[in-house]
């Protein structure tokens, strides 16, 4: 089976920023393959590994991303394709219609995408993938098997999990409940010097400016306006906590 | 005259409280606007809805009533709603941002060719439609604007209150022609695996028992499990809880799971990781059990106790049975 994952450099989303005039500003500049994205790439090798066939990966950014990259090449993928672009002020829209050219003339027998972003939780780009292409998906996976040709998929829905059988060619994206992505060996890590990285340009992809047109756009940030301060209560158990239901009937009424 | 449509999903025979906050809102800004407002059903009987939304003053309801209809699955969920903005031609389609809708809301944008604002905490209509979205984990808002028309918003649980309208209305009921081919599916439902059954629903429930590192065992469980039933509360847990193997996947709050905004949230041994925090800073009135006094849960904590849960819990279960026998 051939997998093909999109990855996604994305800010550590742990790191402390400030906000300027709207603007983010992190106080290091520390960038990570997207966690949910390097659970798809976790999950593609596993699949590989049991059955054959073999992992690639795509990315879309500025020189910057091939730190990730080699992230992924590290892990175990076997080659990587990076697409040069400046993405800021792209939306998923955008996003996906990059990929969808990208796709376009290649065949894979399933696309895995994380199945948002954690910097955006967006959580678009891989159904407007698949729509563009017109392949069937299952979206939010939590587990994954190979049978007869299909890909059996167990996705969280919302009240329970959902085995579904996905003809192939196909797309998932996928949840990081999936599994752990392995930490990459020192061996792979020297493994993925060696390992091809083939570089395209918009414009190998036939891309107008007109074509990435986002439909929306971020005018601002700015921070979560604080809760209340709350309150501690202390002292002996049960006077503290017959004083918390008091609180929870009288004060707060919601009891 | 332009339409605001709502999605509808329904749920134990009725429609989700979510997707009438959703509902609530659009009408205001249809009200302000001079707009019309429709809401969509999509379901097997989808007519036996169209009752329960009249309290709400929509101007119209569509409904596609198909069999398939009565289980999620992405194809024809993303027919059926497509079949709708076809009919009603809107220039706002609002969404609750369930599992279901995420599941379509990218492809739906793609085949209709609107603008998508996913998983906002609020959005208005103006000179454009424009929305807040908490990104980073939720520790950031970014107001985002839609440069295209028509435009697809999801909206988180809680962003906004439900209220019927001043007056009830009769709204116009067209019913969207459907087929659905089932030979044509290319991802097929074979089973849906449910946690127990009766339990009350996490993004519908107005009380939160969640449970997070800090619950061990089963004995714990078991604490968790008795507060909420004498509460008449949903349970919920942290992502460490359920990699412990004590709760299903199903239960997960935070930015990977649901995201919940409950009148009343109690964190039990719940330490407040900002993926945590993601999922529930939007409750009324958060609890927080916990024994590190340093826990990040204090922080966004309206009531916090330092302690041992196993030895608040007890007390705090007999405490409300106390006051429920009194009442």
């Amino acid at each position: 089976m051939n997998i093909c994952v999109c990855i996604k450099q994305v800010p550590d989303i742990q790191a402390p920023f400030r906000i300027v005039d709207g603007r983010l500003q992190f106080d290091v500049e520390r960038y990570v393959l997207n966690a949910y994205d390097a659970s798809a790439v976790e999950g593609a090798l596993q699949l590989v590994e049991q059955h054959g066939g073999t992992v690639e990966v795509v990315t879309i950014g500025p020189a910057s991303v091939s730190e990730t990259i080699r992230k992924a090449l590290a892990m175990g993928a076997e080659r990587a394709y990076h697409i040069e672009a400046e993405p800021s002020g792209w939306d998923s829209a955008t996003v996906a219609t990059v990929l969808a050219a990208f796709f376009r003339d290649r065949s894979y027998d399933a696309i895995f995408t994380g199945k948002q972003a954690q910097d955006t939780d967006a959580g678009l780009t891989g159904t407007m993938l698949a729509e563009r292409l017109g392949l069937p998906y299952v979206s939010n996976a939590v587990g994954l098997a190979y049978e007869d040709g299909h890909l059996i998929v167990t996705r969280q829905g919302d009240a329970g999990r959902e085995i579904i059988e996905l003809t192939l060619p196909g797309l998932v994206t996928i949840s990081n409940d999936m599994n752990d992505p392995r930490i990459p060996s020192i061996r792979g890590i020297m493994q993925a010097r060696r390992k091809p990285v083939e570089q395209l340009t918009l414009s190998d992809l036939g891309l107008s400016d007109d074509a990435l047109r986002p439909q929306t756009r971020v005018t601002g940030y700015r921070p979560v306006p604080p809760r209340a301060p709350g309150r501690k209560l202390e002292g002996e158990p049960a006077e503290v906590v017959r004083e918390l239901v008091r609180l929870l009937r009288e004060e707060a009424r919601v009891l | 005259m332009s339409a605001y449509l709502c999605y509808i999903p329904v749920q134990q025979e009725r429609p989700t409280r979510a997707a009438l906050e959703v509902l609530t809102h659009l009408r205001t800004l249809a009200r302000r606007d001079g707009a019309q407002l429709a809401a969509c059903v999509l379901h097997p009987a989808a007519d036996r809805f169209v009752e329960a939304l009249k309290p709400y003053g929509v101007d119209r309801v569509y409904l596609v009533k198909h069999p398939v209809l009565d289980r999620h699955l992405n194809a024809p969920v993303l027919a059926a709603l497509e079949a709708v903005f076809r009919a009603a031609q809107p220039a706002l389609m609002a969404l609750p941002s369930t599992e279901a809708v995420k599941d379509v809301l990218g492809a739906l944008a793609t085949r209709v060719g609107a603008a998508a604002l996913p998983d906002v905490s609020a959005f208005d209509t103006g000179a454009s439609i424009t929305a807040t979205r908490p990104v980073m984990a939720a520790r950031v808002l970014a107001d985002t604007e839609a440069t295209t028309q028509p435009v697809l918003v999801s909206v988180r649980a809680g962003s906004y209150d439900a209220r019927p309208a001043e007056s009830p209305s009769e709204p116009d009921v067209v019913e969207v022609p459907f087929d659905f081919d089932t030979a044509t599916l290319r991802a097929t439902l074979r089973e849906v695996i449910t946690g127990a059954t009766g339990q009350v629903d996490l993004s519908e429930a107005d009380i939160i028992v969640a449970a997070g590192r800090g619950v061990r065992d089963e004995a714990g469980k078991q604490l968790v499990e008795e507060l909420a039933r004498e509460l008449g509360a949903a349970i919920g847990a942290s992502r460490a809880a359920i990699e412990a193997g004590l709760f299903p996947a199903s239960l997960q709050i935070g930015q990977t799971g649901k995201v919940v905004s409950p009148t009343l949230y109690i964190a039990v041994g719940i330490s407040g990781a900002i993926q945590h925090v993601a999922g529930m800073a939007g409750s009324k009135v958060i609890v927080a059990i916990n024994k590190d006094p340093d826990a990040p849960i204090f922080n966004i904590a309206t009531y916090g106790i330092v302690g041992d849960l196993y030895q608040i819990l007890p007390l705090l279960i007999e405490e409300i049975r106390r006051i429920k026998a009194e009442s």
